[in-house]
C-alpha cells in the first residue's frame, strides 16, 4: 500500500504544501523548545512590584502554586532617584508627602496581593523597599530561583513598547528564570 | 454512441484518472481536459459562460481573500490556542473541544485552511501530554469534513450544489445542520471507543503538561490588532450576510465578495498581496471541471444516465437511498468536488420526473461525508495525514480506513435517515 501513500503525499504537496510552512514559521513563536520545557527547581521566589505593576494575573497565580513548599518573597520598591529628585526640586515637605503617598498606595496594594497569595499554600514574606528600581532587583535576584515582574515594572509603556526599559535590563543582567506578566 | 460522446467520455474518465493518480497536478488535468474540449468543439465557445458557474468561483474566490486577510492578523492561531488553554491538557477535553471547534470553524471556512491551522497545535499538545496522536488527528479531520457538511460555504459540494439548485443559505442550515450536529458526535463518542485506552495522559505528569499549555499566551499570536478586531467583525458580519441573502435577494458569492471588498478597504491591506494568496489554482480546477462536466451535458451522455436512472428508480425515496450511498462511496474514492460537478446535471435532469429537493441533500450528504471514508477522500484528510508524515506521525491508509469507514456509514446512515423521515415520512 505504499504507492497510496505516495499519492497521500504528493496531494498534500499539491494542495498545501507551502501554506504549511508558512503557518508552521508563525506557529514556532508560540511552541515551546525542549530545553525550555524543563522545570528548574525552584525553592526561592522573589515577585517584585512597584506603582506601574499590575495585580498577578490568575495564570502565574496558577503557575506560583505548582511550586508548593517554595518560599516567597513579595518586595515593593519605591524609586529613590524620584524622591532625591522631588527633595532637590520641591523640597523636603514635597517629598515626605510623596513618601507617605506611596507607602500607603504600598500598603494597600500589598495588602491584597497577599490575600491572593493567601490561598497558595505557600510560605511568603513582605517588605518595601527603597532604591534604584532595576538595581534593586538584580542585587536581590542572585538569593532566589525564580524572579516574577510585570511588563510594566518601572515605567509606563506604550502601545509600541510592551516591556518596560526597566524590565528589559533586568531580564538580560539576571542570570535567574523570570516570570513576566 | 456518437463519436463526440464517445471523446467526451474518454476525456472525462482520463482526466478523472489523472486526477486521482495525482502524476499530475489536479488543475493542470482539469485545464487539459477542458481545452481539449473547446478544440473539438464539443462545448462551443458561446456556452462557456453558461458552464462556468459563476457563483461558486465568486463566492470561493471571496471566501479565500476574506480568509487570508483575516489570517494575517493571527486570528486562527489565536484560535488555537485559546482552545489548547481551555482544554487543560485534559486527553478528553482536547478531543472533544478540537473537534468542535474544527467542526465550527470548517462550516464557514474551508476545511483545507481549517485544518492547517489547527494541526501544528494540536500535535503539539499531544507530544507533550506523551499520547497517541492519531484519534486526535482522525477526529479532527473527521469533524472538519462534517462541519463543512453543514452549511452553503462549508464544503465546495454545498457551493456548487447551493448554486446550480438555487439553495440558500438557511435552508443548508436547516436540512444539514442537525445532521452535522448529531455526527459530530457520534463520531468523537466513536472515536473515543476505538481509542479510550490510549487517551489517558500520565497523571504524574498532568501539571507539567498543563503549565506547558497555560504559558502559551493567545495575545501573542495576534501579529496586527487593528487587523484583528476588523477581520472578526467583517468574518461576523460576512455570516450575518448569508443568513439574509436570500431575503436581501442576493447570491452568496455577492456577500463574500462585499465582506472581501469592505475589509481590503478597512484594513488597507495590499491587493496584490491579498489577491496572490488567493488560490487560483483551485478556482481553475473548478472551472475547467464545469467545461468538462459540460462537454457530457452537450452530449447528451448526462441526459442517457439520467433517463436510465429515472427508468429504475421508482420512487423519490430509492432516489434518496441510492443518491446518498452511491455519492457516499464514489466520494470515498474519487475528489468530491469532480464528482458532484458530475452529479448536478444529472439530478437537474431527473427534474423532470420527480421532485429533486431532497436529492439534493442526499447528494451534499454524500458528497461531503463520503470523503471520511478513505485517507484520500478529502483534501482535509490528505493534509492532516500529511502534516502527521511531516512531524514523525505515520498514518496509513488501512489506519485510516478501518475507523474512516466506520464513521463513513454511521454518519451517512444518520444523515439519509433523517432526510428519509423528513421528505418521505415513515
Amino acid at each position: 500500500m505504499g504507492w497510496l501513500h505516495d499519492i497521500i503525499l504528493r496531494k498534500f504537496n499539491n494542495i498545501a504544501g507551502t501554506r504549511y510552512e508558512e503557518i508552521l514559521k508563525a506557529y514556532q513563536n508560540f511552541f515551546l523548545t525542549e530545553e525550555e520545557l524543563v522545570i528548574p527547581e525552584i525553592n526561592s521566589i522573589l515577585l517584585v512590584f512597584d506603582r506601574f505593576s499590575e495585580k498577578v494575573p490568575e495564570e502565574v497565580h496558577e503557575t506560583l502554586s505548582a511550586f508548593e513548599g517554595a518560599t516567597l518573597r513579595v518586595v515593593y520598591v519605591i524609586d529613590e532617584g524620584v524622591l532625591k529628585m522631588i527633595r532637590e526640586t520641591l523640597g523636603e515637605e514635597a517629598a515626605e508627602e510623596f513618601r507617605k503617598k506611596d507607602m500607603a498606595f504600598a500598603k494597600t496594594f500589598l495588602k491584597e496581593v497577599e490575600e491572593k497569595l493567601g490561598d497558595l499554600n505557600i510560605k511568603f514574606s513582605r517588605k518595601i523597599a527603597f532604591g534604584d528600581k532595576a538595581e534593586y532587583v538584580e542585587g536581590l535576584a542572585r538569593k532566589y530561583d525564580l524572579i516574577v515582574i510585570s511588563r510594566h515594572y518601572g515605567s509606563e509603556t506604550t502601545r509600541t513598547h510592551r516591556v518596560s526599559p526597566i524590565v528589559f535590563r533586568i531580564v538580560q543582567h539576571v542570570d535567574k528564570p523570570v516570570v513576566l506578566y | 454512441m456518437e463519436p463526440m460522446e464517445l471523446i467526451a467520455l474518454a476525456i472525462f474518465i482520463g482526466v478523472y484518472g489523472l486526477i486521482m493518480s495525482e502524476r499530475i497536478h489536479r488543475t493542470v488535468a482539469a485545464m487539459v481536459g477542458a481545452s481539449l474540449v473547446l478544440l473539438i468543439k464539443i462545448v462551443p465557445w458561446e456556452r462557456v459562460p453558461e458552464y462556468l458557474d459563476l457563483d461558486t468561483i465568486l463566492l470561493l474566490a471571496g471566501m479565500m481573500v476574506v480568509v487570508n486577510v483575516a489570517r494575517e492578523s493571527g486570528l486562527f492561531e489565536y484560535i488555537a490556542i485559546k482552545t489548547a488553554k481551555l482544554s487543560k491538557g485534559s486527553p478528553m477535553k482536547v478531543l472533544l473541544l478540537f473537534s468542535v471547534v474544527t467542526a465550527v470553524v470548517s462550516a464557514f471556512l474551508d476545511n483545507v485552511t481549517t485544518v492547517l491551522l489547527l494541526t501544528p497545535m494540536l500535535l503539539y499538545i499531544t507530544k507533550k501530554m506523551n499520547v497517541n496522536p492519531i484519534p486526535f488527528l482522525l477526529s479532527e479531520v473527521f469533524a472538519s469534513n462534517i462541519g463543512g457538511t453543514a452549511t452553503l460555504i462549508g464544503d465546495p459540494p454545498n457551493i456548487m450544489i447551493g448554486s446550480a439548485a438555487n439553495l440558500s443559505f438557511n435552508e443548508f442550515i436547516l436540512n444539514m445542520g442537525p445532521i452535522a450536529l448529531v455526527d459530530l458526535f457520534a463520531t468523537i463518542g466513536i472515536i473515543y471507543l476505538a481509542y479510550r485506552a490510549e487517551m489517558n495522559s500520565h497523571k504524574e505528569n498532568e501539571e507539567g503538561i498543563r503549565m506547558t499549555i497555560m504559558s502559551m499566551d493567545e495575545r501573542d499570536a495576534i501579529r496586527d490588532s487593528s487587523l484583528f478586531r476588523k477581520s472578526i467583525v467583517v468574518l461576523i458580519g460576512v455570516v450575518i450576510g448569508f443568513f439574509f441573502h436570500d431575503k436581501l435577494g442576493v447570491e452568496p458569492a455577492v456577500i463574500a465578495l462585499t465582506g472581501a471588498s469592505i475589509l481590503l478597504l478597512w484594513s488597507r491591506a495590499s491587493p496584490e498581496h491579498a489577491l496572490e494568496k488567493v488560490e487560483w489554482a483551485t478556482l481553475f480546477f473548478f472551472g475547467g471541471l464545469f467545461i468538462i462536466v459540460g462537454s457530457l451535458v452537450e452530449t447528451g451522455a448526462i441526459a442517457q444516465v439520467a433517463n436510465w436512472m429515472v427508468g429504475h428508480v421508482h420512487n423519490e425515496g430509492e432516489a434518496i437511498l441510492i443518491i446518498s450511498w452511491f455519492s457516499a462511496f464514489s466520494s470515498a474514492i474519487v475528489d468530491n468536488i469532480p464528482f458532484t460537478a458530475t452529479m448536478i446535471p444529472l439530478i437537474k435532469a431527473m427534474g423532470s420526473h420527480m421532485n429533486t429537493y431532497p436529492l439534493w441533500w442526499a447528494l451534499s450528504l454524500g458528497a461531503c461525508l463520503g470523503g471520511n471514508g478513505t485517507a484520500i477522500g478529502a483534501s482535509a484528510n490528505v493534509v492532516v495525514i500529511g502534516i502527521a508524515h511531516r512531524e514523525g506521525v505515520r498514518i496509513t491508509f488501512n489506519d485510516f480506513l478501518k475507523v474512516g469507514m466506520t464513521i463513513m456509514i454511521t454518519t451517512v446512515a444518520i444523515g439519509t435517515a433523517i432526510i428519509w423521515l423528513r421528505y418521505v415520512g415513515l
